[in-house]
């Protein structure tokens, strides 16, 4: 922006810990038309006043120089269409830091302030993208989540294509006719959900179900996606605003569970497999049609085993208790026994556990299974059990394995990799490349036509999936959210989880999707940035085709074009900035946002000569879990060496090595990155972020040994939110480690 | 769209579910009003030091959620706010706040001058009353909004300490009184939590008996930095560091007596506060008594995890917990599998204690419940459930349900 | 851990159990707590945990091997913390009736008497009408002077005639019974001694009730144990004293007030009434540390009640009532006891039986591990 103004507040220690004199000499210099000054900027007259200017139209850009970004949000939001604000955080990073009056602390204010005010110069007003919105909600799966997510969308106003691929509604629970009770009375069974649920979706004029339909392909980005569909019809193009994906879980492949008898006798068989039996009320031997005296229920079949699944499947103990109350009331004569490790029901579930225990002829036994064998015309089953301390051994008629689930997704990145290895053994470029990309493709060829939603994304045709096989990202604090902007995972697809459970997840994330749809409608973006609208701008002249960008997009939201040059989405996009860290070249930057904005703020950065011993040190830290740390820190009045230059990121993907060359080329003697944890756990709220960076910054190493600087002056840190009293530390031991290198020799240069 | 659904959606208690259920429909364009009888958001989570599996920091969501919250023009939250009257209202609901005197008003700047200046300490309500903080104060480290607070009633008789110290005009107001204001909501989400099951009420197991048998929540707070020991996990009786370290699972859970149900978080809890001890005190022998190990899901990670870090799982209920021999507390307990009755030692014995339905009786809101207390969805009179005032469940669990339970709520504002 | 058993469930066993009295134990989650609470339990008894398992799977052949669910003194300290409400003290009360029930012998008399429920008409009243037609076929009932003497009207000919084959059958049929148990017990657990060598190490355990003390919520049922205990042995001495006098000595009854058997059969007596009743009064008292009362208790308490009763009765009858209405009791007196010496190896009383062989048997495989 041109006309900038500085407000400063002296309020919160500030003014008796800085030269407020001096700091509008800085101001001045920095080229800020207007300053003004204020006991107290965020109440009473002092905010009158800065409102006053920003409403005349004397200012497009504040510089709001007192508490950290923070603080007082609604009393320094303006109309970003008209007024750019830049806050410094003088109070936290200065005032409360830092010795009062000291030199170096007002040098500090004053590289803060400067770095302030080139910010904000830079700064160019964003304008919403205003688009036409699809408001059709796409729900892929017509099992219970499915149906629960259709349902709900209707209900939030929206028009619903509901997508099934078999011929019916229903999912897994279509022939079941009771459930677990998830509602009083809790020890009873309680009449499947489903068939009014199916009855409901079926009626509403808001929901078009279509059976026996597949996804030949979704194109666009949310808001807009085309879909292609085939079905009964043949073909048909529709526009979507956004996705749920519901399709749901299977049963665990029972042939791999030989050790439990599976294949030695027709008469074991799965909890899925005696269903139709419960539903048809026929409970009758596969082996000879008898009615079992015995039915030896075996949990845990597949599941909680490293060997199989190492996750525990969460619905096996509640559907087996279900069956087994079941069978009792249909034919009170047949025993049931059940074989567990741990009982696991949940909640208000262990009513109903308890209910089950009270029938007659129900037993249950704790132990591990250690065998299965056919006896004559029964089954034997060994059991260890750990409740008698003994090997035991029970006859059954029939054993029924509570096999565990595997979520119908599809692994996009997997499937993507598959496409790029076979791309390049086509290609046949080397006979090394051939070679290589061969065994890549068999090492992913079980990921062949796995193909679900068929994203037309460069980076793969379905959702990325994160462990086990289940596509989300942050399960914890926010479920919903999947790695592709507008395409949500409900039901056993998420997670593994119970009927009434998958109902609850469909209801949610057709809350996720109409929210998506209002936010795009509003030019918005969502989750973690809602409200934010900047998109990135790709200045594609000087784009080189690296495809970085696309390939680390970590919500896939730039594609290429046949000669790789990067295509842009904007709705897809979440405004993390990792793409313009990405981009040698600089081409990518938002309106609010840009590598040259930063790049300007680190040379407003006064270096001192050598021989003034007074190190400069630059640290870029991540705006969602380091810089608040460092906040609270200060609020705790924490000290720090005052050396030290904090400039905020959106995350630490988003920085580009430019600024750290930048740094260092003008003597600045050390850039420390703190970001959020990486790894299995990740606490990056754009998922690669920060395992980014530390990528980038191992491969700046020879750029460091070119530039003859030792490795040492560039650091990256992982940080939890809560790691407030490791900063201070973090940036002193850096200090130190800088004492002990010496001055950047780079210096004055 | 109705009249009605211009009316703003009421939630009622700002936890992880109710912040939740906000949000979603805030930033789905519902206007929403954010009741929280406390003086900050998070509720009981914020007391945690970490969230299973990932022991990751809940502040760490809680921060996005906040900026949320700072920037959605749709949702307005209103601290230490009860709701004292609601009654039908074509359609909707007409509700009555109590808003709690504001001692210290929205122009707080959290500088921390009348914190400095107080005479009086409190116990830490933050901390569950382990440790005391100046009367006024922030509430804790994390706190949003971002403001003071005071303990009003423990001010004494005169005092201006705080008022004097304050630079910040209109921040401090000693005479503030409490207001009442009315309200017309399309609909109503109950996000009222939880509270521990008394520990008091598990005599036999030494609660509220021995100062050494504390509750999972206390452990919470002994391993958080912002905790009264900074983080240090201690036993009370001594302030020394545990060498032997019990958790006696379904301390009142699953059991007639107590509390029918399972509470559904425990066994994690216990894994993961196992792994708080193992990490800070790798030599201490850590147990974990339980009748079923109840991990599901992914969650089922934690288990390994914590068996790897050499903590015992032990399957056995614990029928007394006694004070043993120097300062030792000595435990009674059949160890199952090896079908052994132990009288096993521990300098420090934490009670997983369950989960029991908030807001039970004190919400004036006719909302159904079951035998437990639980609450019901009653769709017809648009009153919807969130969280564990729905049912015992995890974090992951309740913010699930809180964001349907804002589609549910929207789409019946809508159906007027 | 042994090589793999066959456990066959039996769900006869298991129902007959739950109408027994052990229908909560079907809801036992094997948490242990019971068996964390309970007094008894030794390091590596796993009692009373296992015996509900063990009823909740209808394992009948591990339910008689074992002697531990005849140590039980019925506290209820597990019922009272069960968190599941699965009643463990009521499942071993029903355990046990069960267990008389199928040990003792001749069948039909077990069967009779483990439905007291039902049966308790014939149990009582056969007897008495026994006595009646018995005393009138042989003397029509004749009372040929007052004050009445009652060995006028019943001579000492006829108790021998009934009693002492009575008495035999009670020996005879409890003898068997133990056996089975002695035997059941044996298999697969080692013994320092024999039968007699047990009773001797726990004879003064048993005669003060010292392992009742163990048991805090039974203590107040000890009193009432003691003294009927003492009150069964003094009544057996009078008897045999009685009737060395008498047959040997040739004395003649009625005997002085002051007689030193006299005193001690009044004592005795004394001892049964008090007994009885604080038993009674503590049943009803605190029905949940007693536990639930059925017919297979009840039958006794009525029993012993009536016995006692009618025996003082008969004694003061004698002297202040009119002779007819003395001569009643003291045959419903006579029917009592046959009815006691009877039913006493299968109704609630054989537990005497079984619990001193059960402390014999601890007794004996104490630090004594069990076989493989």
């Amino acid at each position: 922006m041109e006309r900038v103004g500085v407000f400063l507040c002296t309020g919160c220690d500030i003014g008796a810990s800085l030269d407020a004199g001096k700091l509008e000499g800085v101001a001045k210099e920095g080229g800020a038309i207007h300053f003004q000054s204020s006991a107290c900027l965020c109440s009473g007259e002092g905010l009158s006043a800065l409102r006053g200017a920003a409403e005349a139209g004397t200012v497009d850009g504040v510089v709001i120089a007192g508490c950290s970004q923070r603080h007082k949000v609604e009393e320094f939001r303006f109309d970003p269409s008209k007024v750019q604000v830049e806050r410094v955080a003088l109070r936290e990073q200065v005032a409360w830091t830092h010795p009062p009056g000291h030199e170096d602390t007002q040098a500090l204010a004053e590289d803060l302030l400067r770095m302030g005010i080139v910010r904000a110069q830079k700064m160019i007003p964003a304008k919403r993208l205003e688009e036409e919105i699809a408001r059709t909600v796409l729900v892929v799966g017509g099992g219970l989540a499915g149906l629960e997510a259709a349902r709900a969308a209707a209900g939030l106003g929206h028009s619903v294509v509901l997508v099934e691929k078999s011929g019916a509604l229903g999912g897994h629970l279509a022939g079941v006719r009771e459930v677990v009770p998830d509602s009083p009375p809790y020890g009873a069974l309680h009449p499947s959900p489903v068939p009014e649920l199916v009855r409901a979706v079926q009626g509403d004029a808001g929901i078009r179900v279509l059976l026996g339909t597949k996804l030949l392909r979704v194109s666009g980005q949310p808001g807009q996606f085309r879909v292609e569909l085939e079905g009964p019809g043949g073909k048909e193009e529709l526009r979507a605003g956004a996705i749920v994906q519901a399709t749901g879980a299977r049963p665990y492949d029972a042939s791999k569970l030989g050790h439990l008898g599976r294949g030695s006798s027709p008469d074991v068989i799965t909890a899925a497999e005696l269903e139709p039996m419960l539903a048809k009320r026929e409970l009758s031997r596969p082996s000879d049609g008898k009615r079992p005296g015995r039915i030896v229920f075996i949990q845990c079949a597949g599941s909680r085993d490293a060997a199989h699944l190492p996750y525990c499947s969460s619905e096996c103990c509640g559907t087996t208790l279900r069956q087994v109350m079941a069978v009792h009331q249909a034919w009170p004569e047949v025993e049931c026994a059940v074989l567990y490790r741990d009982l696991r029901a949940p909640g208000q579930l262990e009513h109903f556990y308890r209910a089950v225990q009270e029938q007659s002829g129900v037993m249950l036994a704790r132990g591990t299974v250690k065998g299965v064998a056919p006896a004559g015309d029964r089954l034997k089953v060994k059991l260890e059990d750990s409740l008698l301390g003994e090997n035991v051994e029970i006859d059954a008629d029939l054993v029924v394995l509570a096999t565990g689930m595997v979520p119908n997704s599809a692994d996009g990145e997997a499937i993507r990799q598959l496409r790029d290895a076979k791309m390049r053994i086509e290609r046949n470029e080397s006979e090394t490349q051939v070679k290589l990309n061969t065994e890549l493709a068999q090492s992913l060829a079980h990921h062949e036509g796995t193909e679900i939603l068929n994203l037309a994304y460069r980076q793969g045709p379905d959702l990325p999936t994160l462990a086990y096989g289940f596509p989300d990202s942050h399960y914890i604090c926010f479920p919903y959210e999947t790695r592709r902007t507008g395409i949500y995972a409900a039901g056993a697809l998420r997670a593994p989880m119970d009927p009434a459970q998958a109902a609850e997840d469909g209801c949610g994330a057709a809350m996720k999707a109409s929210q998506l749809i209002a936010s795009l409608g509003r030019g918005e973006t969502v989750h973690p940035r809602a409200g934010d609208f900047a998109c990135a701008d790709f200045f594609l002249q000087r784009c080189t085709a690296c495809k970085r960008c696309t390939e680390e997009c970590p919500f896939g939201s730039i594609d290429e074009d046949a000669k790789g040059t990067p295509q842009y989405n904007p709705f897809r996009c979440r405004r993390c900035g990792i793409c313009m860290g990405a981009c040698p070249e600089r081409i990518i930057s938002y309106a609010d946002y840009s590598v040259d904005a930063v790049a300007g703020m680190i040379k407003a950065i006064e270096v001192p000569e050598e021989f003034d011993e007074k190190p400069r040190i630059l640290a870029l830290l991540c705006e969602n879990d380091a810089y608040p740390a460092l906040d609270d820190a200060a609020m705790k009045r924490a000290t720090w060496n005052s050396w030290v230059r904090v400039i905020p990121v959106r995350c630490l993907g988003a920085v580009n090595l430019v600024w750290i060359n930048e740094s260092l080329s003008r003597g600045i003697d050390g850039v420390i990155l703190i970001g959020c944890k990486k790894g299995g756990d990740y606490q990056c709220h754009y998922i690669k972020g920060s395992e980014l960076a530390h990528k980038r910054l191992e491969n700046m190493q020879e750029t460091l040994t070119r530039l003859q600087l030792e490795a040492d002056r560039v650091r990256v840190v992982e940080l939890a939110r809560n790691e407030l009293s490791r900063i201070p530390a973090l940036f002193d031991e850096f200090a130190g480690k800088l004492e002990e290198l010496g001055p950047n020799p780079l210096k004055g240069f | 769209m109705s009249a009605e659904a211009a009316r703003p959606l009421l939630v009622v208690g700002a936890g992880i579910a109710g912040v939740t259920t906000a949000l979603e429909a805030a930033e789905a364009g519902q206007e929403v009003v954010l009741v929280e009888r406390e003086p900050s958001i998070g509720g009981r989570v914020l007391k945690n030091h970490q969230y299973f599996p990932k022991l990751c920091p809940p502040s760490c969501g809680m921060e996005i959620n906040g900026r949320r919250l700072s920037k959605s023009p749709f949702v307005q939250v209103l601290t230490r706010s009860e709701v004292t009257a609601a009654e039908k209202s074509d359609g909707g609901w007409r509700v009555r706040l109590r808003r709690k005197a504001e001692h210290v008003t929205q122009a707080c700047t959290a500088c921390g001058d009348c914190t400095k200046a107080c005479p009086v300490r409190v116990p830490d309500p933050f901390n569950l009353g382990l440790g005391t903080v100046p009367a006024i104060r922030i509430p804790h480290v994390d706190a949003w909004p971002r403001r003071h607070v005071m303990s009003r009633e423990a001010c004494p008789p005169g005092c201006r300490a705080c008022a004097d110290a304050c630079k910040v005009p209109g921040a401090i107001a000693l005479d503030a009184k409490d207001r009442d204001e009315e309200l017309l909501v399309s609909a109503i989400v109950v996000a009222t939590g939880w509270t521990p099951y008394p520990i008091e009420k598990l005599g036999e197991l030494g609660g509220g008996v021995l100062p050494d048998v504390i509750a999972n929540v206390h452990m919470e707070r002994l391993a958080a930095p912002s905790g009264p020991t900074g983080g240090k996990i201690v036993r009370p009786s001594d302030g020394a560091p545990p060498k032997r370290v019990a958790f006696v699972q379904c301390a009142g859970s699953r059991d007639v007596k107590h509390l029918p149900y399972c509470s559904a978080v425990c066994c994690l809890a216990s894994a993961k506060q196992a792994l708080y001890v193992k990490e800070q005190l790798p030599e201490a022998d850590v147990a974990v008594y339980y009748i079923d190990r109840r991990t599901p899901g992914r969650n089922e990670s934690m288990l390994a995890r914590a068996e790897a870090a050499g903590v015992r799982f032990v399957k056995g209920k614990v029928g007394k917990v006694a004070q043993g021999s120097g300062g030792a507390l000595s435990l009674r307990v059949e160890d199952v599998e090896k079908g052994r009755v132990l009288d096993a030692e521990a300098d420090l014995v934490v009670l997983a204690t369950g989960m029991v339905p908030a807001g039970n009786g004190a919400l004036p809101v006719p909302v159904p419940r079951d035998g437990d207390g639980f609450a019901l969805d009653d769709r017809a009179s648009r009153v919807f459930a969130a969280g564990v005032a729905r049912r015992p469940e995890d974090v992951a669990a309740s913010v699930r349900d809180a964001t349907g339970a804002a589609a549910r709520a929207m789409a019946a504002g809508r159906s007027v | 851990m042994a090589s793999a058993l066959g456990i066959s469930p039996d769900r006869a066993f298991r129902e007959e159990l739950a109408r027994r009295g052990a229908a909560s134990a079907m809801r036992c989650m094997q948490c242990a707590t019971c068996s964390s609470v309970c007094d008894l339990v030794t390091v590596d008894s796993m009692f009373p945990r296992r015996q509900v398992l063990w009823a909740q799977w209808g394992l009948a052949d591990r339910l008689r091997g074992d002697a531990s669910v005849w140590l039980c003194h019925q506290c209820n300290d597990c019922t009272a913390r069960c968190p599941r409400d699965a009643k463990p003290g009521d499942a071993m009360q029903a355990i046990r009736a069960l267990l008389v029930e199928q040990l003792g012998a001749p069948r039909f008399m077990a069967r009779l008497v483990g439905r007291a429920e039902a049966t308790w008409p014939i149990l009582l009243g056969l007897p008495v009408i026994f006595w009646a037609l018995f005393i009138r076929s042989v003397n029509g009932f004749a009372i040929p002077r007052t004050p009445l003497v009652y060995s006028d009207v019943v001579p000492q000919w006829m108790i021998y005639a009934v009693f002492l084959p009575a008495g035999a059958f009670a020996l005879l049929a409890g003898a068997v019974g133990a056996r089975r148990a002695w035997t059941a017990w044996g298999e697969g657990a080692s013994r320092s001694g024999g039968l007699l060598r047990g009773l001797g190490a726990v004879a003064l355990d048993i005669l003060l009730h010292r392992r009742f003390q163990s048991c805090t919520a039974a203590r107040p049922r000890r009193l009432g144990h003691l003294l009927l205990l003492w009150g069964f042995l003094g009544a057996l001495a009078t008897t045999t004293l009685l009737g060395i006098g008498i047959d040997v000595l040739g004395v003649r009854t009625p005997l002085p007030q002051l007689h030193p058997v006299k005193l001690l059969g009044n004592l005795s007596a004394v001892l049964l009434a008090v007994g009885v009743v604080w038993l009674a009064l503590n049943r009803a008292g605190n029905a949940a540390a007693a536990g639930a009362s059925r017919a297979f208790d009840l039958f006794l308490v009525a029993l012993v009640t009536l016995l006692v009763f009618s025996g003082v009765g008969a004694e003061l009858a004698r002297l202040w009532l009119p002779a007819p209405a003395a001569l009643a009791i003291y045959v419903l007196h006579l029917g009592m006891v046959l009815s006691l010496f009877l039913t006493f190896p299968f109704s609630k009383l054989a537990h005497a039986l079984y619990r001193t062989l059960a402390m014999a048997h601890e007794r004996l495989t104490a630090d004594q591990g069990r076989k493989p």
